[in-house]
């Protein structure tokens, strides 16, 4: 018979040494800033008044349920980003917050924002953000990430919604401008997301997440990228002739398509090793200053349209 | 005598470090900073929609 002397074990609690900044990680600034951005677009462009302080916890909520989404994200997938060298440096493989402290931070900032979303602004606006938080989570994360390589096409849809959510909460309702900034952004994803797969590619083999070019190869990966690019630049400029947006936008959008469409069969031609890494780098950084100066004109137009009756 | 033996005990329970101190303070003023920031919100909304702020369109 054993005797166990329950006073011997000595219990030794992990307390937690993280500071504010690892939890600031966990809302992937850099992506909330994008989030912000599109988000700030779909408010301005929004007919009618919208009182700033109702537009600025619009934002904030809206930033506040992408950093919850960047959290909980984190927390489901700890086990691959120890793996891949992009994301080995995040708050939990660095062992600074545990899974179980990122989810329950990333559930309470995503109930918070929701609820006051709801209550401050609007419920349809609350709902989809909502919904937002729940396609990046359970749709992308949890099932399609790690599952196929069509995973950000479809969960792109939920980096595309933020400008929609800021109409909803500008105005109570959908309208096609704001689908329209969605498409944009929905077909923006796959082309800059490939490229950055094609020169990470060995990090997300390493990690087992099915990429593109990890399952279909660098080419299949290449003339998707090259087909994709061309629906995104169509339907960019779509909106100018369909008379949403102005002159200034439809030549931007031109002018960009044309910069997208170079780096597209740049990368699309160029095969040697070197050549083609620095072709899906440029891609990679062109297609970042793509989404933001087209959105920036469209943010443009609103600031002159009402800064010009002042003026003149 | 014995009061002297009573003071010279480790303290009972978990004692944390210097780092471990400082990282919790830090978390307990954030989170006090954004509790603040929530009722600040809450009121400047409540002050701008006034007798409105009651009704919740969906």
């Amino acid at each position: 018979m054993t005797v166990v002397d329950h006073n011997a074990i000595e219990l030794s609690p992990r307390i937690s040494e993280a500071e504010v900044s690892d939890y600031l990680a966990l809302l992937k600034p850099r992506v909330m800033s994008l989030v912000i951005f599109t988000a700030l677009v779909g408010l301005a462009i929004a007919p009618g008044h919208f009182h700033p302080v109702l537009a600025f916890t619009s934002l904030l909520c809206i930033a506040v349920g992408a950093g919850a989404s960047g959290a909980l994200n984190m927390a489901l997938e700890s086990d691959i980003d120890a793996l891949m060298s992009r994301t080995a440096n995040r708050p939990i493989p660095r062992g600074r917050v545990t899974r179980q402290e990122a989810l329950a931070f990333g559930l309470i900032l995503s109930f918070f924002s929701v609820l006051t979303l709801g209550i401050l602004v609007n419920w349809f606006a609350g709902a989809l953000l909502a919904f937002t938080i729940f396609f990046y989570v359970v749709i992308y994360t949890m099932m399609l990430k790690r599952w196929t390589a069509q995973n950000i096409v479809i969960g792109g849809a939920a980096g595309a919604l933020p400008p929609v959510v800021a109409w909803v909460a500008a105005t109570g309702s959908i309208a096609v401008e704001p689908v329209l900034l969605f498409l944009v952004i929905f077909f923006w994803t796959p082309p800059h997301f490939w490229a950055l797969a094609l020169f990470r590619s060995d990090d997300y083999a390493r990690a087992g997440v099915p990429m593109l070019p990890v399952v279909a190869g660098p080419d299949a990966t290449r003339l998707q990228i090259l087909l994709y690019t061309i629906v995104l630049v169509a339907v960019a400029v779509a909106p100018w002739p369909l008379g949403y947006f102005d002159a200034v936008y439809g030549i931007a959008s031109l002018l960009l398509g044309a910069g997208m469409m170079v780096c597209a069969v740049d990368v699309y031609r160029r095969r040697e090793r070197t050549e083609s890494l620095r072709a899906t780098r440029k891609m990679f950084g062109f297609s970042i200053l793509y989404l933001f100066a087209l959105f920036s004109t469209l943010l443009l137009e609103v600031v002159v349209r009402a800064v010009a009756p002042l003026v003149w | 005598m014995a009061g002297l033996m009573a003071d010279q005990r480790p303290p009972d329970g978990i004692v944390l470090t210097e780092a471990q101190k400082k990282s919790q303070r830090q978390r307990s003023i954030a989170i006090a900073l954004a509790l603040g920031v929530l009722v600040v919100l809450f009121f400047a909304v409540t002050m701008v929609k006034g007798p409105a702020v009651l009704v919740r369109p969906m």
